[in-house]
Formats: C-alpha cells, sequence, structure tokens
C-alpha cells in the first residue's frame, strides 16, 4: 500500500524527479487493553537506558463543569498533591531522587503526567501513576495551596505580561461558538477560588478511571515485563461509568469575525488571524497540515517571507495547528492560526491586505511545485521529531492520543504516508473552502494609549 | 518572632506523627531493576589547519542530523556603544551570501527539512541546522557558505534596525526582562555582561560597516568549533566539512575577558504600578565550572532552589503558594558564573517570599541536609546526566560546554562520580562559602507602594545602576 501510495504521488511530480519517497521509519507498538478499559501502548526503543512512562486522562479543559472555569487545570495540580501511599511532595521526590523527570499539563482534549526516568525504574514509576489512578488524598490545605499556585499561573503567564495569553487562550474565545470551546480554560479567578474538596473528588471519580485513560512506555523495555506490571498495578482499579460526551462541534463560520482586546501592559499592537479546521483525519485535514507548512512554517514559508522579508511589518510570525500541542495531540474543532507584533505605524488593514494576497493565491492556483516539495520534506521532519524527540515523550504523546481518540495507536506509522497522499488538487480545494475570509476570525491587540 | 518559631516547631512535629502515623499501614514504591550500563555517546575528532576543531557523534536511529558551528563571537565582543551589534551580526548572515539570496538559503534549508538557526548569546554565537540525514553534507555546504561569504546587504539594515527597535520595546515591557537588566547592570558593572539593552539610537546608529569590522574581527578558524550528532555517513561527513571550511582563513583567537563581578550587596527596585507580582532576582558571582567545587555546587543548588523537589520550591510553591515557578540557577560564562534565586511572586506576599528564601539559605549553610535528601537529589542528578547525553542537542551542548570552558573528556566521565562523592558537610559549607546574602543583588520589579514597606529589611543598600 505504501508503495503505491507513493507511487501514485511520483507521477503528480514527476517532472521535479520527486525523491523524497519518506523512509518509512516505522515504530514497533504494541496495544492492549486491560479488562478494566485501560489501554496500554508498548514501544520499545533501545537508543538510551531510559524510559517514558505517560498516562493520558480523556478529559481536557473544553469538558469542564460550566461554573469551575479552569478546573480541569486546577485538577492537575491536584494530581501532585498526594495519594493513598505518597504524600504531598512525595511523588515528585520519588521520581526525582530515582533519577527522573516529571510534569502533567492540560490539553483540549487530555490531561497527561509523565515520567522519564532510568529504565530500571519503570515498575516504580508504574506504582506510583497506579497509586494515583486508585485515588487522591487531598486536603482542604493542599486545595488552597494550589488555588494559590494556580493563581500565580495565570498571574505570570497572563495578568502580568503584555500580550498574556494573545493569541492561544484568547483566539478560541472570540473565534469559537460553542461554550466548550470558547470558554477561559484558565479559568476566572472566582471560579478556582470557588473550588471545594467535593468538585475535586466528583472530577476524579467520572474522569480518572482507567476505562478514560491510557498509558503510554516508550523507551529500554521488554514488553512483556512491562505489560506484567502494568496489570499487577492497574489491573484491579475498576472502571466507572462514563457520562455522554457532550457536543463540541462548531457550526460551519459563514462570517468573518473580528476583535479588538485592549492590552494596556503591551507597548506595540499585535495581530492574530485563525480559521477553523477541517474535520481531524479526513483528506482535508491532512492537506492542511501541508498548507501550514507552504504558509506559516520555517523562514520560506509564504507569510514570513511576504509579511516579515518583503514587506517588514514584523520579525516573526508564529502559529499553526494546535498552538498547545500539535496537529495530531487533540480531538476536536481546532483552528489553524497565525500571529505577530507590528508597529503603531503600520495598519491592521495593510496587514491583512498582503495576508490576504498570500491566502488568495493558495485558494486560486495551484501549488508551486518546488514549495510543495518544501512542505513534505519539512513535514516529514517534524514528524520525525516528533516519534523521537524529547527522550521519547513525542513518541509516547502520540501513541497516547492515538489510542485515547481513535482506539488505534498504530496510525503513528500511517501518518507519513496519509500525508503524501495529499495532491496539489486537494490542497487547493481545501484552501477554497477553509482559507475562506467568511471562515476567519481577527483579534487585534491594541496596546496602551500613547505608545 | 519568637512565637512564630514555636508555632513553626509544633507544626512540624505535627507532621512528623502524622508521617509516622501514616507510615505503618503504607507500602513502599517498588525499587526496580538492576541499572541499565550507560556510556556516553563515542565521538570522533579532527582538526582543521585553520584551527577549526570538529566533534562528531553518531547518535540514536531517528534519520535526522544536527549540525552547530560555534564561533567564539558574542556580546563579550561588544564595546560599550555597541550593545546587540552581535546580534545585528546574526541577523544579517541570514540575509544571503555572496552566491545566494536570503530567500534561496531559507528555501534550502527548508529543502532539507529544517532551518538555519542563529543564535548569539554571552561569549558565542551558534549556526545550526537540524535536517533529514539524507541531506547532511548538503547542510554543510550550506552552512559553510553562510559562515564564510555573508553578504551582509545594505539593503536589508533598515528593516533589521526596526526589527530590533520593535523587539527592544517589547522586552522592556516584560518584567522578567526588565528585572534581568538591572540586575545584569549591577552585578557586572564595567563589563559587557553587564550591558542588557541597547538604547534606541544605539540600534538606528549601526552601519553595514560596524558589522563587517565585527565579523572580521570575530569570525575565523581559532574561534570556532563544529559538532554533529545524530544520524549520518562519518566519511560523507568528514568529507563535507573538509570542503566546507578547509579554505576558511583563521582569523583571530578568542578574545578574552574575564569579568570582576560585584560581590557588594545592593537593591534595586522597579516601580510596576498594579503588577499583581513582583519578579524577583537575587543572586551573586560563584563558582566557574573550571574549578573544582562546581560539581559539589551543582548539587547543592539543585537541593537548595534547581529542582521542582528543592528546599526553596517546596517551600514557597508547594507549602505557600506564594508562586507558580520559582528556580535557582548556575549561569556560566567563560572563567565566570553566578547563582540566581528568580520568582514571580504574588504582590503581597513579596515579603513573606523573601523571607523564606532567605530562611532556607541559611537553613542549609547552618545543618547539612541528611543523607537521605541528599541521596535523592544526587539520583536525580545522575539521571538527568543520563537525559542530558541522550538527544542530539543535549549531545551537541555537552560538548560545546567542555570546549568553552576548557575542560576535558574526564568532567564527562567523572561527573557521576563526583556528584555522588559529595556529603551533606560539604553541601551546606558551599552554601556559606558561595550562597552569602551579605553580598547579594536583589533587584525586584513590582508595585512599590503596595511592597515597600513588606520588603524593608531587604531594601537596603538601595543603588542606582549606571
Amino acid at each position: 500500500m505504501r508503495r503505491l501510495a507513493v507511487a501514485v504521488f511520483m507521477l503528480v511530480l514527476s517532472s521535479v524527479g520527486w525523491a523524497d519517497g519518506g523512509t518509512g521509519f516505522n515504530i514497533p507498538v504494541e496495544y492492549h487493553k486491560l479488562k478494566n478499559g485501560l489501554k496500554v501502548v508498548l514501544s520499545p526503543d533501545k537508543t538510551a537506558p531510559t524510559v517514558v512512562v505517560a498516562v493520558y486522562y480523556n478529559i481536557g479543559f473544553r469538558i469542564e463543569p460550566k461554573d469551575r472555569t479552569g478546573f480541569a487545570h486546577l485538577f492537575e495540580h491536584m494530581m501532585f498533591q498526594g495519594s493513598q501511599n505518597l504524600g504531598k511532595m512525595e511523588f515528585i521526590k520519588l521520581v526525582q531522587s530515582n533519577g527522573g523527570v516529571l510534569n502533567g499539563s492540560t490539553r483540549f482534549d487530555f490531561t497527561n503526567y509523565f515520567e522519564i526516568l532510568p529504565a530500571h525504574k519503570l515498575e516504580t514509576a508504574l506504582w506510583a501513576e497506579a497509586d494515583r489512578m486508585k485515588g487522591l488524598a487531598i486536603t482542604q490545605d493542599n486545595l488552597v495551596n494550589q488555588q494559590g499556585v494556580v493563581k500565580n499561573e495565570v498571574k505570570v503567564n497572563v495578568l502580568n505580561q503584555p500580550y498574556g495569553g494573545f493569541p492561544w487562550l484568547d483566539m478560541p474565545q472570540y473565534a469559537n461558538t460553542n461554550w466548550y470551546n470558547a470558554h477561559n480554560f484558565y479559568g476566572d479567578l472566582e471560579h478556582l477560588d470557588a473550588a471545594t474538596l467535593a468538585d475535586v473528588k466528583a472530577f476524579f471519580e467520572t474522569y480518572y478511571a482507567p476505562n478514560n485513560a491510557a498509558i503510554a512506555i516508550v523507551g529500554d523495555i521488554d514488553t512483556k515485563e512491562a505489560l506484567a506490571m502494568v496489570e499487577k498495578y492497574f489491573g484491579s482499579i475498576p472502571s466507572q461509568k462514563q457520562p455522554p460526551k457532550p457536543d463540541i462541534s462548531e457550526p460551519r463560520q459563514e462570517k468573518e469575525k473580528r476583535f479588538t482586546k485592549k492590552d494596556t501592559l503591551a507597548l506595540r499592537p499585535a495581530l492574530a488571524f485563525a480559521y477553523q479546521m477541517p474535520q481531524r483525519n479526513t483528506p482535508e485535514y491532512y492537506a492542511m497540515g501541508i498548507l501550514d507548512q507552504i504558509l506559516l512554517q520555517g523562514d520560506d514559508s509564504k507569510l514570513t517571507q511576504v509579511l516579515a522579508k518583503q514587506k517588514g511589518y514584523t520579525d516573526n510570525v508564529g502559529g499553526g495547528i494546535n498552538l498547545l500541542g500539535n496537529m495530531f495531540n487533540y480531538n476536536g474543532p481546532m483552528l489553524w492560526m497565525a500571529s505577530l507584533i507590528h508597529d503603531p505605524t503600520t495598519s491592521t488593514d495593510d496587514i491583512l491586505k498582503a495576508v490576504d494576497g498570500v491566502i488568495e493565491e493558495a485558494r486560486a492556483k495551484m501549488v508551486d511545485r518546488a514549495a510543495l516539495n518544501r512542505a513534505f520534506i519539512k513535514i516529514r521532519s517534524d514528524l520525525y521529531d516528533n516519534m523521537g524527540g524529547f527522550f521519547g515523550f513525542g513518541r509516547a504523546d502520540l501513541l497516547a492520543s492515538f489510542a485515547l481518540f481513535d482506539d488505534n495507536p498504530a496510525r503513528i506509522n500511517t501518518l507519513e504516508q496519509e500525508l503524501l497522499k495529499v495532491t496539489p488538487e486537494l490542497i487547493l480545494k481545501t484552501a477554497q473552502e477553509y482559507l475562506r475570509p467568511t471562515n476567519r476570525t481577527v483579534l487585534m491587540v491594541e496596546p496602551k494609549s500613547g505608545s | 518572632m519568637t512565637m512564630k518559631k514555636i508555632q513553626l516547631v509544633i507544626l512540624a512535629f505535627l507532621a512528623v506523627t502524622f508521617v509516622q502515623a501514616l507510615h505503618a499501614q503504607k507500602q513502599l514504591p517498588p525499587e526496580g531493576s538492576t541499572p541499565k550500563d550507560f556510556t556516553i555517546p563515542a565521538k570522533q575528532t579532527f582538526a582543521l589547519a585553520n584551527g577549526i576543531s570538529v566533534t562528531m557523534v553518531p547518535y540514536g536511529s531517528l534519520p535526522k542530523v544536527t549540525v552547530s558551528v560555534v564561533v567564539r563571537a558574542g556580546n563579550l565582543n561588544e564595546a560599550a556603544n555597541e550593545v546587540w551589534l552581535a546580534d545585528f551580526v546574526g541577523d544579517l548572515m541570514k540575509e544571503g551570501t555572496t552566491s545566494r539570496t536570503a530567500e534561496q538559503v531559507a528555501q534550502e534549508a527548508a529543502g532539507m527539512g529544517g532551518s538555519v538557526n542563529i543564535g548569539v548569546g554571552p561569549d558565542q554565537s551558534t549556526i545550526s541546522g537540524d535536517v533529514l540525514s539524507e541531506f547532511s553534507p548538503n547542510l554543510i555546504a550550506l552552512l559553510a557558505d553562510i559562515i564564510r561569504n555573508p553578504l551582509f546587504p545594505e539593503s536589508e539594515l533598515a528593516r533589521i534596525k526596526n526589527d530590533r527597535a520593535r523587539q527592544l520595546t517589547v522586552q522592556q515591557s516584560q518584567p522578567r526582562q526588565l528585572t534581568a537588566e538591572q540586575f545584569y547592570k549591577i552585578l557586572y558593572p564595567d563589563h559587557p555582561y553587564g550591558r542588557y539593552f541597547p538604547t534606541t539610537e544605539m540600534i538606528q546608529g549601526f552601519s553595514i560597516q560596524n558589522v563587517k569590522d565585527f565579523y572580521r574581527k570575530n569570525f575565523g578558524g581559532q574561534r570556532t568549533s563544529i559538532y554533529v550528532a545524530g544520524v549520518f555517513d562519518s566519511k560523507a561527513m568528514e568529507k563535507a566539512i573538509r570542503s566546507g571550511f578547509e579554505g576558511w582563513n583563521k582569523g583571530s583567537e578568542p578574545y578574552i575577558s574575564i569579568p570582576k563581578p560585584s560581590m557588594k550587596k545592593a537593591f534595586h527596585l522597579i516601580n510596576r504600578p498594579g503588577a499583581p507580582q513582583s519578579t524577583i532576582y537575587l543572586g551573586l558571582p560563584v563558582v566557574n565550572p573550571y574549578e573544582t567545587d562546581f560539581v559539589p555546587f551543582l548539587v547543592t543548588n539543585a537541593l537548595l532552589g534547581g529542582s521542582f523537589g528543592s528546599r526553596i520550591t517546596s517551600n514557597i510553591r508547594e507549602q505557600k503558594g506564594y508562586t507558580y515557578s520559582p528556580f535557582s540557577t548556575i549561569s556560566t560564562r567563560y572563567r565566570d558564573a553566578y547563582w540566581a534565586e528568580i520568582a514571580d511572586v504574588t504582590t503581597t506576599v513579596t515579603g513573606p517570599s523573601l523571607k523564606e528564601i532567605f530562611g532556607e539559605i541559611t537553613r542549609l549553610q547552618s545543618e547539612p541536609p541528611t543523607e537521605a535528601e541528599l541521596k535523592g537529589i544526587k539520583n536525580y542528578l545522575a539521571g538527568n546526566f543520563v537525559l542530558q547525553n541522550s538527544s542530539r542537542s543535549g549531545i551537541i551542548g555537552q560538548f560545546s560546554f567542555l570546549k568553552l570552558h576548557g575542560l576535558k573528556d574526564d568532567y564527562l566521565a567523572n561527573y557521576v562520580k563526583r556528584v555522588h562523592s559529595v556529603t551533606p558537610q560539604q553541601v551546606s559549607d558551599l552554601t556559606k562559602k558561595y550562597i552569602r546574602p551579605e553580598k547579594m543583588t536583589l533587584v525586584i520589579t513590582g508595585d512599590k507602594s503596595k511592597i515597600e514597606e513588606q520588603i524593608e529589611e531587604y531594601a537596603k543598600p538601595a543603588v542606582e545602576p549606571k
């Protein structure tokens, strides 16, 4: 099949002598499901004597109680505050004193926890992750403490920063219409303060069950031994009935939207624009991945060349698909977004005119072959980094995401083929529908007056 | 004060009883199996006649390769009226060569699956690319052209000045940057390391001639090291490096200017009315990587403030909830280093945060940590060492660190052993020797009207950085 895909592709691009059929870099993937529903993905990699343990829960910040914005993220903090056999700080100290690093994060559609350790400490990490999946032992003091920490996180990243939350936290709130996609994911400070231990308990019981989770283990492992350890520590955790998933869909956007945000800490204006993405895993979605490379990623990209190099409006145009991850690790509506900081002497209209020039060209003309060729090579290079980056964490992230969202972690080995299937015709068609002016939201940052 | 102390003692006592009571029923974590061997990936080295040293490290199985060309040219080489000139040189190196336009450079790099990145630091500039392995020799040819034959086009100067002026304005609205600027000014008086921001006038005054002069003085074989890590054909790589760089001139030897950083207690406040947090930089000069205390001091720092589980972080984040991401760091330059604790704390607890930070420092000075606490930190550093040597960029970082500081390979070979040999008493002694509150520079950016009273006892002597 792979061969066929490449062959078809070479026909399309025959005149440039398409040499980049991909190397077919293949990841070993072993997939199991425990009786309690826990999804387990194992991927051995002997490059270094290390192991990544990544536990993903299928609960992101989109789906959190409506009177508790920011709760999914606050809850992530609580997972470090104590479980049956590990008191406060003991989880962190256990991982560090075994030579590892750890973290957790809250994203659109999952909350994850991971450790990277010397490979022989795999069992230690699995025991600890299982301990907190079994249940939390959190006090009111710990909750109050983490409310303080999270409020400080919001202050340092948003409230005390110029361009705080721009555009990653802001744009979804302006571009989306469904509350699940359009609320403040970091949360209102009053909502954070209102959270109770009862909220924590209810959230845990609903969403932190093994049948709502996936665990990915990547590194220098024996897969049989690893699976036995997972069985031993996680096998007895009971599953929980899951509530129906809410409808998080977004309607087709029919009209361009424009907003202005005042930022009294900023000294220069900024501009972001975003388009609603095609549905995940469709041919158009992969085409958008290629379009992102052509238009926005790297110094050769068209928006960078026009806005930064030719017009000099900015020194950097940033953005992409899913600013809180990558084009693969989400499961729902998503934005393709770009942003830049500019001078007050440059008008928003001038910038948007230049943007329109680039976008309308992509919607009117078949992409030139050289740019397409570069896009394929760039995305392949990115993909390999995702598969091998951060000591195997990037791979664990993809495997756990595909287990949770598609029940098929082996998808990791189809991505290159799916991307290679994208044709210039499909790119044009995708640009025509998804880069429509009426599918766009524009957000302007108005700085402190007089600057 | 006395009352507080008594309360603390009681609390500590209660906590201990509580933990012991629980311990009876608690399971202990499994130890894990036996450690697997770790060896630092083997390197291949050679030198070119013009002085360039080359280090190649085959690593991993992903079909990618990273190449970094590190030149001993950085902000250190700027005169007092040339702040960011080194950065300008870096910017303009991306604007084309005598045979390639800037767009061609960008397109060629993209066609290999990467881009050319130029980073300028205090001691050196790094020109690098990270591409698919199949294009390795092409990347070398492209980097060689950029480094050896920059065009420095006059036509792009105005745009780059404008970009840099905009970046300057943006950075000057960020509390961390504002705080760092004054911290550096006080710590490194009359030295390029202390000159953090240029003025807008300085930026506007730069000419292509300034750029060319800087390049001519500071770029050349004797200043340059090349690092390659990833999957590549060693023979083809060596051939590409020789043909790309062999004809380049020697240039001059690295310029050495070791600073005499301030060891005087100093305080400076930057008023940011309405700020919900105070941004704190607190630090002083410490031992540098060339000295024997350095590795034991890394252990000391990791225990005090340099890791998630460290004492200061446990205290002001996990116990008190004053802050989100406090950390202490050892920042190194050639034959120089400083230690600093950096934290953004809620405005109303600025004084209490300082009290806790200083409290943790003096506690570690006066009593050694337990063997168990120290062992945990040593294991953490030993594990991190494996991670540092388990990625392309990490491997390159390690070898270029050795090169800059003039360290031998045995630094890496003995690192873990040296970490494990540190004793509790040594940690306490090193804290006393290096982390001395009476010699620290403290800079705070925050709402003056709300913090002035809280920080009174730490706010002296106030200085106005030049």
